[in-house]
């Protein structure tokens, strides 16, 4: 019997399951998700896959080697605030480190209107309550020094005071913790002591950083997510194990790669936010087998647009997030998102005769005016649909149709206000959205020191196909790749499963030049070992293990770091002469020839190791003979079209995706439907179909 | 002492007098500009090339945040970068420090006029300008000025200005609160050109460094100004290329169109009138015992606005603004308030908007005074009085209503300034940046922001105080939000914080202190909200504090710790603080909005349980009945409120007058009209509070007390001012009801705060 790779990925209404066996074959199966107990959806869509390849569950589980699950768990009760009741132990006298927030709303580089417009915003609803706040005597110093022992006592009655409040978790942050944590993990002890059944998380465990307002809400987070996230992993493990299972389950991660399921009960936090970076972690395979190392990955909803960026075959990763306006520390790769998508909404205003397209969405409900769900607010969707991109009655695989009439006459009345043609009106709000996304691309790329130019980009989601050829050309990317119609489907699944084991371990120690190299060493080797021991305890053998280091550095007094790699695990004297070099040209690569300044005294702020184990790739099956020859149904019929580099309607060619061969070619304007997605091909550009299955469209062809 | 607009004879070249600049430009023959546009660019390459230039600006200003090394323009993000057309109005402003909005144009204008024939504006050239009379808002604030040309025009203007960490002056830091004038202070320049033809002066950058103690700060940042500017006039050299140069002038020209367009709209539907506002500054000098008045009026005639500052105190000591830097406060309020739909765009509303402030005023100084204070002390009095007229005047509108906000936290900045010998054995000298975490003051519909910053920087993060840690001697022993710091009312004024510390791993630490606003409550509150707490020193020497570092027993207030208190003065110099010294800071609250007795008693309630008030100031304040366990009695309340409302009264009842509504004045203060003439008239019961034509206080009750009556936490003005400082209330003469609050030294007659307008009466 085969053996398989098995990629989970639970959503709000479906749990989708990818097999994947040896000679790279995927087997794809649905089933309900089932919030009460997510399990259940689970071993139910493992069950319908077994189906789909004739073996029962136990055989299925039997012949499973890796099982990759990415989970939303997290992130929804973080959305829905259903977070456990948690208390906070810190330092006394820097009870209000949440609540402060540095005294910002936490809005730096959101929507500018509620940053401008101070009377609609608000701090988020803290974490953490006051009242279930203490604080003790402790205190360690900058240069890690114990200066005021922890008082017990008061660690005691705090943990009891909390614990009769009726905390189910508690997060414990000390001042510099990430220096010396002896009193945190002493409350820790305490806690587990006292209050045996709360969760408990120290911030010097988790996140060990400089910085106790970010790294307080990292574990604020994690506490407020733990109980939840751990219960429902440790049950699903648990099924899994008792249906046979014999791999270990391992959960997706917002670094990229997975975590084991011991981890992921002790870093929750971890899993936030961890099924749009497996799309970017499954782009990055995707990647390999393409041969196409830097790629942007798009994926265009009906309510967002999130974009990451992978570089050498590497997710651009960020160390500081923000979820609801707060900021924590964690390693993560960087996706942002563009609260725009297909349900962006358009106005216009008639006195400026000007025309704005989002920020903000008409989301799923009521939707689009094409919907005939209640919106009246044309949207991005009903421009599309009036400029005849997508078909009224073959949308979503023809799950739903569109009301194209009201779509239309909504479209008119805007355009009709400030005098413009309704095509033309509409064609300018699909313009605008395109150069939207173009614009947050730009800025994910050009301000790190990236040329688009030199980036392919994947369009995922339904209305990416859409709209990303615009974009591209606008940007100057050589190829926008729409992968095949069910690994596009199923790409956060399928991230899951394509993912390495991982673990992004940092320590800070501050340290300015001219460095002692003694001192750096010991850094680095104390990662190396922690990386090393994670491994063993995930149950790696030590051939497979991978280490990869690098260290934030910036000129001495800079606020700001820039990360530099290093070759390995220890520098020596020309390891460090080499290192100012390469800040200095990562530096001005980033900033500008002539932004560094030569001879200035350089610091290094934190350390880092990423420690990894490959794991078992997917292999997929390309095509062994492309061919030009487009079969005669795959044109399917025309439509008209209105083409703004024309200027008008034109009859526009219609092609089934699903019938088209590898190795068909077609010059545009043509557009080529799947069941999920509409790929826009524009006059001069072309779309083909690779080896893979995948459709590739060249933004420039003519 | 006459204003500018009188003194016709004057030339305001920013040399002895303020630049002002004309409105024609007077221009070199060798500078072309580039004035040809589309009028008719088409909505959606509209949108698509106004998006662009705002990323432009963003990400200019987003740059420079990464490269500097200012603590304060890290924390207090105290930069800002623009775009302004070729005749230097503003296309777009960024969300950073607000202040330099109005010192940006007038420096770029003063370089046209005085640098286009000799040295001459060229491309590849960048012009270095920090000088107060010119425009800049104090020395440290350093500018950079970019012309971007297209085939040999001046096509626009990209800039950014960056506060330095030192350049000079006799207190490390380059705030100088002793300085008589500005040649104690910092180097200043007027525009310079530094870069020419796209290489650096060496020898003028070595100018300019020469004069800081941290010169390699100062050239990192000097780098960070140089990369920011590049990239913005190279991305929108990429822009006129794609787009052509007409179409890109045309976005740019509409897009100040536009927001004088909506501007022109909300003026249309206020009322004419004047309103004004008076707050004062304490001690100009080391051993200044006085108040110095500050008046801010605004008169409003049709769509125009005039600002002055009549009646204001003469510039003296060390506290000083010039007049780009009183502009640069009063455009923070006009563009939060007024032009916040415009993102930024305020070129078109300052079409509309005259600044005729008197020189020879502490905010409109003339040279050489001391201006090295400027942005947390003569323009931040300056700028939050104009929130205060402003809120007032679009009262009136019920939609613009919903965008008045109060006075703000650390309406006055309690500097510490501190120098010596850090833990690396290194000199330092700086201040503490705490207070930027201000308070966001309450607005008409919801409580202000606890700790929300500072208005006028809407994206400011204080550090960590692990960063401070690492970079000074000091170790802190708390950071922590006050109850009651918040100004009560209907609605709260956020709730500012206190930090206290002690040197660490150092001798001693010499200080200096400056401040203002102690004594007297610079967050004061709107349509009877009460003001926020005022800033505070609190100094225990020889405490404690090291047998209770032994006992682990660590204080959470200074109340707990057993020291000498010495109560520091506002203009305090070179003391030093040792080992055992304690030494807390706590800075302004957020104005409250509204009568406290209007406050529902669950939101009380709430503010209790979140420790925002005290049990104490729920019962003084807000009236309200509560017991031990923080629970509101709703009923008990209500008669409680009535009982002292109709105390007030003391048997006397004014008569309810019910003419037409003309407009609404403020939350209880109705303007209306009958055959009999119009008249003032209390919002909740129409009892008539005098003529329209007189200012409604004189036909209130009025009741005075100490101001420390008005927030638990203010205490006896005599510890740092010989003025005395009243908290004046006035009450509806028919109900009781509050109808405004003034805090004013004694000798100050009431304020005649709202004055419509014959053509609104």
């Amino acid at each position: 019997m085969s053996s398989y790779l098995c990629g989970l990925d639970i959503g709000g209404t479906f749990t989708d399951c990818v097999l994947m066996d040896e000679s790279g074959q995927l087997t794809i199966a649905k089933a309900p998700s089932t919030p009460a107990n997510f399990a259940e959806g689970v071993i139910e869509a493992i069950s319908r896959a077994a189906t789909k390849i004739g073996l029962d569950l136990p055989q299925l589980l039997d012949a499973i080697t890796v099982l990759a699950h990415g989970t939303t768990v997290g992130t929804n009760t973080i959305i829905q605030r259903r977070g456990a009741k948690v208390g906070l132990i810190t330092t006394k006298g820097h009870n209000d480190v949440i609540h402060i927030m540095r005294g910002s709303r936490g809005l730096a580089g959101g929507d500018i209107k509620l940053i401008v417009h101070i009377p609609e915003s608000s701090k988020p609803e803290p974490l953490i309550p006051k009242r279930l706040i203490r604080g003790v005597s402790e205190r360690v110093d900058c240069f890690g020094k114990i200066v005021v022992e922890l008082n017990e006592d008061e660690a005691r009655q705090a943990i009891i005071e909390l614990r009769d409040a009726g905390c189910e978790a508690l997060a414990i942050c000390t001042l510099w913790s990430f220096l010396e944590p002896k009193h945190e993990l002493r409350i820790k002890q305490l806690a587990q002591e006292l209050a045996p059944s709360l969760y408990v998380t120290c911030s010097s465990e988790l996140a060990p950083k400089w910085g106790e307002y970010e790294r307080t809400t990292a574990v604020a987070l994690n506490a407020y997510i733990g109980p939840v996230t751990v219960g429902y992993v440790t049950r699903l493990d648990k099924q899994l194990k008792a249906t046979g299972l014999k791999p270990p389950l391992q959960i997706t991660q917002c670094a990229g790669g997975t975590i084991t399921v011991r981890k992921a009960q002790e870093a929750p936090l971890l899993t936030l936010d961890s099924g749009p970076v497996a799309g970017v972690t499954g782009s990055v395979f995707l990647g390999t087998l393409m041969n196409t190392p830097n790629i942007i990955t798009t994926d265009l909803g009906g309510t967002s647009f999130d974009v990451g960026v992978i570089h050498n075959a590497a997710p651009i990763v960020t160390y500081k997030s923000l979820v609801h306006q707060y900021e924590y520390f964690l390693p993560k790769v960087d996706v942002h998102t563009l609260g725009t998508g297909g349900g962006s909404k358009v106005r216009v205003d008639k006195a400026s005769r000007s025309l704005r397209v989002g920020p903000d969405s008409a989301g799923a409900d009521p939707g689009p005016v094409c919907y005939g769900k209640g919106g009246t607010v044309p949207t991005t969707t009903d421009a599309d649909l009036v400029l005849g991109y997508l078909d009224p009655n073959n949308y979503a695989g023809g799950t739903m149709r569109l009301d194209r009439d009201a779509a239309v006459a909504a479209v008119q009345k805007l355009a009709d206000e400030i005098g413009m043609g309704l095509y033309e009106f509409a064609s300018g709000v699909a313009t605008i959205a395109e150069f939207q996304m173009a614009d947050l691309i730009r800025k994910m790329t050009v301000t790190k020191g990236l040329d688009p130019r030199e980036f392919v980009v994947y369009a995922f989601g339904g209305a990416g196909p859409v709209h990303m050829g615009v974009a591209a050309r606008e940007l100057g990317v050589a190829k926008v790749i729409v992968p095949q119609g069910d690994t596009a489907a199923v790409w956060c699944a399928f991230g899951a499963a394509s993912a390495d084991i991982l673990h992004v371990d940092e320590r800070v120690s501050i340290m300015s030049s001219p460095f002692d190299l003694t001192r750096v060493n010991i850094m680095l080797t104390g990662l190396y070992e922690k990386g090393h021991a994670h491994l063993l305890e995930d149950g790696v053998d030590a051939a497979r293990h991978q280490f990869r280091f690098s260290i934030d550095m910036r000129h001495r007094g800079q606020i700001n770091e820039v990360e530099i790699d290093l070759d390995g695990g220890a520098l020596d004297q020309a390891g460090l002469e080499q290192l100012r070099e390469r800040f200095v040209t990562r530096y001005e690569r980033l900033y500008g020839h002539g932004a560094a300044l030569h001879g200035a005294r350089l610091e290094m702020v934190t350390f880092r190791c990423r420690s990894s184990a490959v794991s078992l790739k997917p292999q997929l099956v390309a095509a062994k003979e492309l061919t030009e020859v487009i079969a005669g149904d795959a044109l399917t019929s025309t439509r008209d079209i209105y083409w703004a580099e024309w200027k008008r309607l034109a009859p526009t060619p219609i092609y089934n995706g699903y019938k088209l061969k590898p190795g068909n070619a077609i010059v545009g304007p043509c557009v080529v439907e799947t069941a999920t997605t509409s790929m826009v091909v524009h006059p001069q550009q072309r779309i083909a179909v690779d080896a893979l299955g995948n459709f590739l469209i060249d933004p420039n062809w003519t | 002492m006459p204003r500018i607009s009188e003194m016709t004879d004057v030339d305001f070249n920013g040399v002895e007098n303020p630049y002002v600049p004309p409105k024609v430009l007077r221009l070199s023959p060798k500078l072309k500009l580039h004035q040809r546009w589309d009028e008719h660019v088409d909505p959606v390459t509209y949108e698509v090339v106004r998006h662009n230039l705002w990323q432009i600006n963003e990400e200019h200003g987003a740059m420079i945040q990464r490269l500097s090394g200012s603590p304060v323009a890290m924390y207090a993000l105290d930069l800002n970068p623009s775009i302004l057309t070729e005749d230097a109005e503003f296309v777009y402003f960024g969300p950073y420090m607000q202040y330099m909005s109005g010192v940006t144009d007038t420096q770029v204008k003063w370089t046209m006029e005085f640098r286009s024939d000799n040295p001459g504006i060229n491309e590849g050239d960048m012009f270095i300008a920090n000088d107060p009379w010119v425009g800049a808002a104090h020395q440290q604030d350093v500018m950079l000025l970019c012309p971007v040309f297209w085939q040999g025009e001046l096509f626009c203007w990209v800039t950014n200005c960056l506060h330095q960490y030192d350049i000079g002056g006799i207190t490390p830091g380059s705030f100088c609160p002793s300085a008589e004038s500005v040649y104690e202070e910092g180097l200043m320049l007027p525009p310079l050109k530094i870069i020419e033809n796209y290489e650096i002066r060496r020898d003028i950058e070595a100018v300019y460094l020469r004069a800081s103690r941290k010169p390699q700060l100062v050239a990192l940042d000097f780098r960070a100004q140089v990369a920011g500017n590049s990239t913005a006039r190279d991305r929108v050299l990429e822009l006129i290329k794609r787009y052509g140069a007409e179409t890109v002038k045309g976005v740019m020209k509409r897009v100040i169109d536009n927001s004088e367009k909506s501007y022109l709209e909300k003026m249309s539907r206020l009322p004419d009138g004047e309103w004004y506002d008076r707050t004062y500054i304490e001690a100009c000098r080391p051993g200044d015992r006085r108040t110095h008045r500050v008046v801010l009026g605004m008169k409003k005639e049709g769509t125009k606005l005039t600002f002055y500052n009549d009646g204001s105190a003469p510039q003296e000591g060390a506290m000083n603004a010039t007049y780009s830097g009183w502009r640069g406060s009063i455009m923070v309020a006009v563009n939060e308030l007024l032009c916040w739909d415009q993102y930024f765009a305020c070129g078109g509303a300052l079409r509309h908007i005259e600044f005729d402030p008197t020189p020879g005023t502490l905010n409109c100084a003339d040279f050489p005074a001391s201006v090295s204070t400027a942005p947390i002390q003569s323009m931040e009095i300056s700028l939050y009085p104009a929130y205060n007229v402003i809120s007032k005047m679009i009262y009136p509108d019920k939609e613009m209503r919903r965008d008045i906000m109060c006075i703000g936290g650390t309406s006055q900045w309690p500097a510490t300034l501190f120098r010596g010998i850090d833990q690396w054995g290194e000199r330092y000298g700086y201040l503490l940046v705490d207070p930027i975490g201000g308070a966001i003051g309450a607005f008409s519909m919801a409580d202000g922001i606890n700790t929300g910053g500072q208005a006028r920087t809407p994206i400011c993060q204080l550090p960590n105080i692990e960063h401070t840690e690492q970079s000074f001697p000091v170790l802190f022993l708390y950071r922590k939000e006050l109850p009651d710091s918040g100004g009560a009312g209907q609605y709260r004024g956020g709730l500012s914080a206190e930090s206290c510390f002690i040197p660490h791993n150092t001798d001693f630490i010499t200080q200096d202190t400056l401040s203002s606003g102690n004594a007297t409550p610079t967050s004061p509150g709107m349509m009877g909200g009460y003001p926020s707490t005022t800033n505070a020193y609190t100094f225990l020497r020889d405490s404690d504090i090291f047998a209770r570092i032994k006992a682990s027993q660590m204080p959470g207030d200074t109340s707990e710790i057993t020291g000498r208190e010495e109560i520091l003065q506002l203009r305090q110099e070179n003391f030093q603080q040792h080992a055992a010294d304690v030494y807390a800071v706590r800075w302004t609250g957020g104005g409250g909005f509204g009568d406290p007795f209007d406050r529902v008693p669950a939101d009380i309630e709430k503010d209790l349980e979140d420790y925002a008030i005290t049990a104490g100031a729920a019962r003084s304040l807000y009236g309200a009945t509560v017991n031990d366990q923080g629970i509101v009695d709703v009923e008990a309340t209500a008669i409680e409120r009535a009982r002292i409302r109709k105390g007030r009264l003391n048997g006397g009842a004014g008569k309810s007058r019910k003419g037409e509504l003309i407009f609404q004045a403020s939350t209880c203060l109705d303007a209306r009209r009958d055959t009999q003439g119009s008249y003032w008239a209390c919002g909740k019961c129409s009892a008539e509070l005098g003529p329209l034509s007189e200012n409604y206080k004189h036909h209130c009750l009025r009741e005075d007390n100490p101001v420390s009556s008005s927030n638990p936490l203010i205490g006896d003005p005599s510890r740092y001012i010989d003025d005395a400082v009243t908290f004046r209330q006035f009450f509806c003469t028919g109900c009781g009801s509050l109808i405004d609050n003034e805090i004013a030294v004694a000798s100050d007659p009431v304020l005649h705060d709202v004055v419509p307008a014959m053509n609104a009466q």
